[in-house]
């Protein structure tokens, strides 16, 4: 976190980043072999699978301040546990419409499926999600604390 | 109405009487000028007390999950109610045996005090039983005199920024009373997550980002299951349009993976959210 924060006043852009523990977590801990340099906005969670992908951890993270979220898991066909992450592909269609729905940018919940082995796309991802964030500016979901001056940290 | 309702007291009045069910499940006249409300009785001489008019509001169906318990209960069932059985019984909820349904035709209900058609009747494709066990009266074969998608198409037409602040002013006026929650036939879980305090989930305060976590999460819970009764609106105290998000739901799952209804027949395939086909739209490339 202090890395991110470094310059006092600056607002940097806060992405949660649930990684299925198979595939993606695998590709970002390859990216991190490779040296390769992506932005340290994001925190990596690890999950069993993006099956075990809850909308609510999704809502939790967005409420508690983080202003983006990107879910990564397995590709179709690819899944550790042969089909969790076609279930996950189902829900996660019917979620980011609903989030969009009700008003959050599309930008600020993604879904990529990034193998073991595509360390580059993980980088690409991650600092495709973070740039697109941070040109959107700060998420404020807690309206009523916002209107009544007090800021949401 | 009032032979259907002659009917209704004499039926269940022989079921209590003959034994064949342990309770009978009706609406009786409330306090109030038109008003009704829920009537569960075991003795057989308070089935006088059963009515059935236009102002019958009340969505019976999740009732017979905290009375089949103790054996079996008769229900009178229109549309609604019928889902909501289906519903509670593909859910495992409750037995097939421990559920006598008494099938009533459904002309669509009145509001108490402007005498208009409920909002959620208008809306309502399936005003007679799709599964009962007897039938009083004839179906009605009500047609729905509103679009089931036009409030969603309506909403989404908007920009963004007016979507937020209709939803923003929406959940700010949530109270959490779980109304919704606790007159929901697909909410049949033991324990909610909202009330799982030390997980966490929700706090007691009451905020936007709280009440916004409530209403997403319970339209994911519940979306791919709902049977579009609308009681959730009808009962929520804050005028809410819930609806308008569990429909949002099904509109995006009919679109995504194909015509989709629920909860109009027992063998039914599994709900949309619980299964999944290789070949789904792919977008997360």
């Amino acid at each position: 976190m202090s890395m991110v924060e470094t310059t006092p006043g600056a607002w940097e852009p806060k992405i949660v980043a649930f990684c299925c523990h198979w595939c993606t977590y695998t590709g970002a801990d390859l990216a991190g072999l490779n040296r390769m340099n992506y932005p340290a906005n994001v925190r990596v969670l690890r999950i069993p699978c993006s099956g075990r992908m809850n909308p609510q951890y999704a809502l939790d993270a967005l409420n508690k301040g983080c202003d983006g979220v990107l879910v990564c898991g397995c590709h179709p066909g690819d899944c550790h546990y042969s089909t969790g992450n076609y279930f996950a592909r189902r829900r996660m269609l019917v979620f980011k419409r609903l989030l969009e729905y009700q008003g959050l940018e599309p930008e600020r919940f993604q879904v990529r499926w990034i193998s073991g082995a595509e360390a580059g796309k993980f980088r690409d991802t991650v600092t495709e999600v973070v740039e697109q964030v941070r040109a959107l500016g700060p998420l404020h979901l807690n309206h009523e604390l916002v209107l009544s001056g007090m800021e949401v940290e | 109405m009032s032979d259907i309702q002659e009917a209704m007291r004499s039926r269940a009045k022989e079921l209590l009487e003959s034994g064949e069910v342990n309770a009978v499940i009706g609406w009786e006249a409330g306090r109030f000028e038109n008003q009704t409300t829920p009537l569960i009785t075991s003795q057989a001489a308070k089935t006088q007390r059963l009515v059935f008019n236009e102002y019958c509001v009340n969505n019976l169906g999740k009732y017979p999950r905290d009375l089949t318990a103790k054996g079996k209960v008769a229900i009178f069932a229109r549309g609604c109610e019928s889902r909501a059985i289906i519903r509670l019984l593909s859910d495992e909820v409750i037995k097939r045996e421990n559920v006598y349904i008494i099938g009533i035709g459904c002309p669509g209900m009145r509001d108490r005090t402007t005498g208009e058609l409920l909002k959620k009747c208008a809306e309502c494709r399936h005003g007679d039983p799709v599964i009962y066990d007897e039938m009083l009266g004839e179906p009605q074969a009500k047609p729905a005199t509103q679009e089931r998608f036009a409030e969603i198409q309506k909403i989404e037409a908007l920009p963004r920024a007016e979507r937020e602040a209709y939803f923003t002013n929406a959940f700010s006026k949530c109270i959490r009373c779980y109304a919704c929650r606790n007159v929901c036939p697909c909410c049949t879980c033991r324990q909610c997550f909202v009330d799982q305090r030390r997980e966490g989930w929700l706090g007691k305060q009451n905020n936007i980002a709280e009440n916004r976590f409530y209403g997403l999460t319970r339209v994911m819970h519940v979306g791919d299951r709902c049977i579009e009764c609308g009681e959730c609106e009808r009962v929520c105290p804050m005028d809410l349009p819930l609806m308008s998000l569990n429909r949002k739901v099904i509109y995006d799952i009919n679109n995504l993976f194909g015509e989709y209804e629920t909860a109009l027949s027992l063998d039914e395939p599994p709900s949309a959210l619980t299964t999944y086909k290789v070949d789904d739209v792919e977008e997360f490339m």
